[in-house]
């Protein structure tokens, strides 16, 4: 612990005054095949240096590193980013008590990341997929803003949270009481009557600039109206300072909310969007990402009548950033293989690593998931070709530390598969 | 409406007073009362066949064989020859070049058409929540066979599949094992001769979803009081019928017992006809559902789920048991909490043990070949030794044990029905896709040829592109 306390503090440091002397050992992987996910592509026989939690150098002239390890050629990729589940925020579903995403009086200023629980055994199980970092969704309550995403790492420690109220849920579409319709309704008045407020309130700041002394202007100016919560997350969705991330599958809720984006100028993300194939243009020129799920063919509902599994591909190919997301926590650790089918049909590899590393990242603004100096030093060595269900982690580190895919799965495996004359309690 | 259904009770009446008294009054037998076991027969058909030959291919039979650069030749619905060199006049040849051919492949536990896809109220059919014991429901009385799901599964390799009531009863109902055919009929469907299942379900489901109504089980104690009371009285039941049955051979005129169907089922499983389906997650549950069918002499059969049948895989052996598992899924339930990756491997390892995968989902039903793919690398990360020709088995030829179907199909033995899939690859890559699917010899599935891809109703007309018919119209 020590260590770690060490670690945090010459971060400080070095964010403070950019002192050199750290404590941290550095490491550089040498000789991998490095997918970096930017323009630099693939580099073969390649090195990697970190520290401090960083990727500090690619490729240097003279490997300067307190630990080297030879990756032997195999294949190391950024880190994967989960998206759009509950990791850390429930052990058991269907026990109601290890359960904190959800409230009924949740609202759009809900900050589920405070119940976030590094030390859940979801975590170290999800280690076993090559993901590093995850985007934790809450799922709200009777509101339709659903609360605000939080970014942690997947490494159990107990400051894993390192981007807090990161975005805005909303859940829009179908209803199973009462109309879509209202809800689309409700988001366009909120973003005007905050707009109007935001243009009247800077139309008296610029009256008080002005020095029109009026009586009235000095009584605002000392005592300037106090936005409440709610008010202010609009208004850095407004300002675009806040991903406004919009579950909706049917065209024509997305259309809706591609109009919005254009009004307002808000950083919209669609979840879901199994409708988007029928709007790829629209959705392309407006630079909206979506996070989609690869498997989801079947027509599960009347918005979602046109999934296929080519679709992935097709939304990609279109000029779409589309990111790959399992809405399960318990299932996460299948995102490599979600992305491999994604591959089957029609995705190329280079695509399909994007999606579950750059492509997140760039959704949520997260500076993680490419391998390129400054990013976050979240790291993946893979057995063999990492979507590949015979593939294994290798090793993996995480902000910089290399953590371990043990997880109690592993520890009743070995009770189980253990010869022993006592009882299985005793194996431990 | 009214008048008649007063009156039915009447005419019972009469006709029982009838027969007692015909009893009383003189030596001649009332005609004999016997149920009909099969009152909604199949009425399936295969599709339009043709003898074919698929060469030179990488075989796994199913059996735990693997031939390599074998032929497989389908003559008359069946595997007629196995090996290589093979030529057949007349015969439709395939280059399997470079593929795979395994046996199709079967779900043991699928809900499609009960709770079909688009997910809506009215077609919300899988399971009758008003009774711990609705032992007198069939599934197939739910099945909608438009479902776009069976299609989907199809193109997954799926040729057979049994869809089972759901888990939140004591005693679900009827399960009905299907071939994976389009069909507007579920009777269209329906695999000749298969048996029967009964869903039966342990732990969570029943006490979570009867307590809360408080009614019995609101316990696990209360759910094996729950089965025990109605195996008392099945027996009972049972007996009931074996009377009438000696007394009737014996010349006598005896009153046939009172028609119960929930009773019909179980004496079923008591008679042997229907093969249980236990919903069953945990060792110590499993443990006593094999003895509770010790208790009452029925077959405990297979353990759906099983998330820890690798605690207690010698037991399930010993006692004939398949167990039915996922690779992976865990953690929405505290008897879902113990799941290991290996869970198949270690329950297969054991001498006569029955290693089922399923889905029970609509989705990964269409990748079951993937599912048993985790299961086999997971394992042999961890000192298993497993090769995909016994992979295969957990998804052919023990899942048609588990449903009494092995004598028919699950292997590409000669003299089985022809059901085959051939696929691009190693069925056990993320990469594999089933490029033609074969249901008793007959081509349902191509990949590449639109004509051999099903659609269901529902997706007709499903337009992506709105049709104007004015000229010049957008």
């Amino acid at each position: 612990m020590n260590k770690i306390k060490l670690f945090k503090a010459s971060l400080v440091a070095l964010a403070l005054a950019t002192v050199c002397s750290v404590n941290a050992e550095s490491l550089a992987i040498t000789n991998a095949t490095i997918h970096t996910v930017t323009e630099q592509g693939v580099l073969t026989n390649a090195t990697v240096v970190i520290d401090d939690g960083k990727i500090i150098a690619i490729n240097p002239d003279k490997i300067d590193a307190d630990v080297v390890f030879d990756a032997m050629g195999k294949i190391l990729t950024p880190g994967l980013i989960g998206s759009m589940n509950s990791l850390g925020l429930v052990e058991v579903n269907a026990v109601s008590r290890t359960r904190d995403a959800s409230d009924k009086k949740a609202d759009i200023t809900f900050d589920a990341s405070l119940a976030f629980n590094p030390r859940s055994t979801v975590v170290p199980y999800t280690r076993k997929g090559g993901i590093t970092s995850n985007v934790t969704v809450p799922r709200g309550g009777e509101s339709m803003f659903k609360g605000q995403t939080f970014v942690t790492d997947l490494s159990g420690e107990f400051d894993s949270v390192f981007i807090k109220e990161n975005a805005v849920l909303i859940d829009l579409g179908a209803k199973s009481k009462g109309s879509r319709a209202l809800n689309l309704q409700k988001l366009r008045y909120k973003l005007e009557d905050a707009q109007k407020a935001l243009t009247k309130a800077a139309e008296e700041a610029l009256d008080v600039k002005t020095a029109k002394k009026d009586k009235k202007a000095d009584e605002k100016k000392k005592d300037p109206k106090e936005l409440k919560r709610d008010e202010k997350i609009i208004n850095a969705i407004l300002a675009g300072d806040k991903p406004l991330v919009a579950y909706a599958d049917r065209a024509t809720d997305l259309l809706e909310l591609l109009k919005l984006k254009a009004e307002f100028n808000i950083d919209l993300v669609i979840a879901g969007g199994a409708d988007a194939i029928l709007i790829t243009e629209q959705i392309a020129a407006a630079k909206v990402p979506v996070i989609f799920g690869a498997l989801d063919n079947l027509p599960s509902s009347f918005d979602s009548i046109h999934s296929s599994l080519e679709n992935t591909a097709k939304l990609t190919q279109a000029g779409i950033k589309v990111s790959l997301a399992i809405d399960d926590a318990h299932n996460l650790y299948q995102l490599r293989f979600e992305a491999g089918n994604a591959i089957a049909n029609g995705l190329t590899k280079e695509q399909a690593l994007a999606a579950v590393t750059a492509n997140v990242a760039d959704a949520f603004n997260i500076n993680a998931g490419r391998i390129a100096v400054g990013k976050r030093a979240d790291l993946v060595l893979w057995s063999a070709d990492p979507f590949e269900l015979s593939t294994k982690v290798d090793k993996m580190w995480i902000n910089g530390k290399e953590y371990s895919t043990q997880s109690r799965q592993d520890e009743l495996r070995k009770r189980y598969t253990t010869n022993s004359d006592m009882p299985r309690g005793y194996t431990k | 409406m009214h008048n008649k259904q007063s009156i039915a009770p009447t005419l019972l009446a009469i006709s029982v007073s009838l027969a007692l008294s015909g009893c009383l009054q003189s030596e001649q037998q009332d005609p004999k009362v016997t149920i009909n076991k099969n009152p909604y027969p199949s009425t399936y058909q295969p599709l339009p066949k043709q003898t074919t030959l698929i060469k030179n291919t990488t075989v796994l039979i199913g059996n735990g064989e693997r031939i390599d650069n074998a032929d497989v030749l389908m003559t008359d619905g069946k595997i007629s020859q196995v090996g290589q060199n093979l030529s057949a006049a007349g015969a439709v040849e395939i280059d399997g070049t470079g593929k795979w051919l395994t046996p199709g492949v079967i779900d043991v536990h699928s809900h499609l058409g009960v709770y079909p896809s688009p997910s809506a109220e009215s077609h919300s059919d899988g399971n009758e929540m008003s009774s711990p014991n609705t032992s007198e429901v069939w599934s197939e009385h739910s099945v909608w066979p438009q479902d776009p799901g069976f299609n989907a599964a199809r193109a997954g390799g799926v040729t057979t599949m049994q869809i089972l009531p759901g888990s939140a009863n004591l005693f679900g109902g009827r399960g009905v094992t299907l071939r994976n055919v389009s069909s507007h009929t579920m009777q269209g469907m329906k695999f000749p001769d298969a048996p029967y299942g009964l869903k039966m379900a342990c732990g969570e489901n029943p006490k979570r979803v009867y307590g809360s109504r408080k009614v019995l089980p609101s316990t696990r104690m209360g759910n094996m009081a729950g089965y025990r009371m109605a195996w008392a009285e099945a027996t009972e039941y049972k007996s009931a019928w074996e009377k009438y049955e000696r007394d009737y051979q014996a010349g006598k005129n005896p009153l046939a017992p009172t028609r119960d169907l929930e009773l019909d089922t179980l004496k079923g499983v008591l008679d042997g006809d229907i093969l249980i389906h236990n919903h069953c997650y945990k060792a110590e549950e499993m443990a006593m559902m094999i003895d509770l069918g010790k208790e009452f002499n029925y077959k405990s059969g297979t353990f759906h789920h099983a998330i820890e049948g690798y605690k207690i895989a010698d037991l399930l052996a010993e006692n004939g048991n398949c167990a039915a598992m996922w690779p992976d899924w865990w953690g929405f339930k505290m008897e879902a909490y113990d799941m290991i990756h290996e869970n198949v491997a270690v329950v297969n390892a054991v001498k006569n043990s029955c290693a089922v995968v399923h889905s029970d989902s609509s989705s990964t039903i269409q990748r079951l070949n993937q599912e048993a793919g985790k299961v086999m690398y997971r394992a042999n990360e961890n000192g298993f030794t497993l090769k995909p020709a016994e992979a295969i088995r957990w998804i052919t030829l023990n899942a048609a044990k588990s449903l009494g179907i092995d004598d028919k199909t699950g292997s590409l033995e000669v003299g089985k029905n022809a059901d085959v899939v051939l696929w691009n690859q190693s069925p056990f890559s993320v990469y594999a896709q089933a490029e033609q699917v074969f249901i008793d010899g007959a081509k349902v599935y191509d990949r590449f040829d639109d004509k051999y891809q099903a659609k269901s109703d529902f997706m007709l007309g499903q337009a992506e592109v709105p049709v104007s018919l004015q000229k010049g119209g957008k």
